[in-house]
């Protein structure tokens, strides 16, 4: 959790857990509001960005993403865990911004900056790792967030299906399903090394 | 390729597919309060709704009722000078008129105190009774030989149903009608729909 979040929470006597936090920041307390934005912010964010590809869109994503959750914050009624709700709204306010911005996978300029910003390290060819890159973004959407959530940010197939709107089995069945798209599209690539 | 390969290309790919720059959490978070725990006047743009509309229409219509009752008076006396022309209206179309005038501007008035006083304010009691006088003339109006338009006739049909609502609303606790009426008005557009139609009256053919 991020720093701020901590001294937050640790300046208070008592263990302060998720869900007072929200009764606190539905009260109006901005402290308690800004906790929870601190301990989901960067994910949300990292989401947002896998998702569009434009850091720009991705910090305005987060933005509206969290004026929502404090705007609708006093109808969320526990029934599941706060992040499964907040990242709910992620994906919805995400795919919905993809939606409306299509020209966004043109956008070589953004992908240039993503390429800019990729780890370093790793004996993965260039070549084969834009290729992968390039065989991901050419999923269906449905696939791609499927695989995006699951197998490279590490939600669960429960997690996914909450914020995708789909059963569980729905989730792993679009896994397998890209996955076998990825090797289908790189396979000719791998053997021609 | 086997799924062992696409493992370790997935993995590599959570560490440089669309890897985000470092986000400005900070910066986010100032719009982010800014946004949302600014006052709301200042932090949402005030969308009109019924009630808004009700307001605004019961306020145009005291104006609209005024300057239409002076111009009226002008026309009469410009309907005597040009008596027998196609523009003289008959008693009975004056009579709908006036009734359907005063028919709109009484319900935009109940409306608007209903919007204001929902189920607890001090006038609330009177409301049922005053939408039952307006029912009877409503439906005095619907069977009107006279009335021939057949906006103003799905209008009266709209008014029917939603003063046959607010009629029916007898007590404090019977609160359920009131989300019904809500739906009704937004549905229907009906309050936009009474403003258009006290603007466009004197044009209608009945």
């Amino acid at each position: 959790m991020p720093r701020a979040a901590a001294i937050a929470i640790a300046s208070d006597d008592a263990a302060v857990d998720e869900r007072s936090l929200i009764a606190r920041a539905v009260a109006g307390d901005r402290r308690a509001a800004r906790a929870l934005y601190d301990a989901h912010a960067a994910r949300v964010h990292r989401l947002a960005y896998r998702i569009s590809g434009d850091a720009e869109l991705a910090q305005d994503l987060t933005q509206d993403v969290f004026v929502l959750v404090f705007r609708e914050l006093p109808k969320f009624r526990g029934e599941a865990a706060f992040s499964t709700w907040l990242h709910r709204i992620a994906v919805t306010v995400s795919l919905n911004a993809m939606r409306k911005v299509k020209r966004l996978r043109e956008r070589e300029t953004d992908l240039d900056e993503a390429r800019h910003h990729e780890h370093e390290g790793g004996d993965l060819d260039p070549d084969l790792r834009e290729r992968l890159a390039a065989a991901i973004d050419a999923l269906p959407e449905g696939l791609r967030l499927a695989l995006v959530m699951h197998t490279i940010e590490g939600y669960t197939h429960a997690e996914v299906g909450l914020a995708l709107g789909i059963a569980e089995g729905t989730s792993k069945a679009r896994v397998f399903e890209a996955r076998a798209r990825l090797r289908k599209a790189l396979g000719g690539f791998l053997e021609e090394m | 390729m086997d799924d062992r390969k696409l493992d370790e290309l997935l993995s590599d790919a959570a560490r440089s597919y669309r890897v985000p720059p470092e986000a400005p959490l900070d910066a986010i978070w100032a719009r982010v309060e800014a946004e949302a725990f600014a006052p709301p006047a200042a932090a949402r743009r005030p969308v009109p709704d019924w009630r808004t509309l009700a307001f605004a229409l019961a306020a145009s219509l005291v104006l609209g009722v005024l300057i239409g009752r002076v111009s009226v008076r002008g026309a009469r006396g410009a309907d005597v000078a040009a008596a027998g022309t196609p523009l003289a209206v008959s008693a009975a179309e004056a009579s709908y008129q006036r009734e359907a005038e005063e028919l709109l501007g009484s319900t935009a008035l109940l409306l608007a105190a209903l919007s204001t006083q929902g189920s607890t304010g001090p006038a609330f009691a009177q409301l049922p009774e005053q939408a039952t006088r307006l029912l009877t003339t409503t439906r005095l109006l619907l069977d009107s030989p006279v009335g021939r338009n057949p906006r103003m006739k799905a209008l009266l049909q709209d008014l029917e149903l939603v003063l046959a609502q607010v009629a029916r609303l007898k007590s404090r606790r019977e609160n359920v009608e009131l989300p019904l009426i809500t739906q009704t008005l937004e549905e229907r557009d009906l309050v936009p729909r009474i403003r258009s139609a006290v603007t466009d009256l004197s044009a209608y053919d009945y």
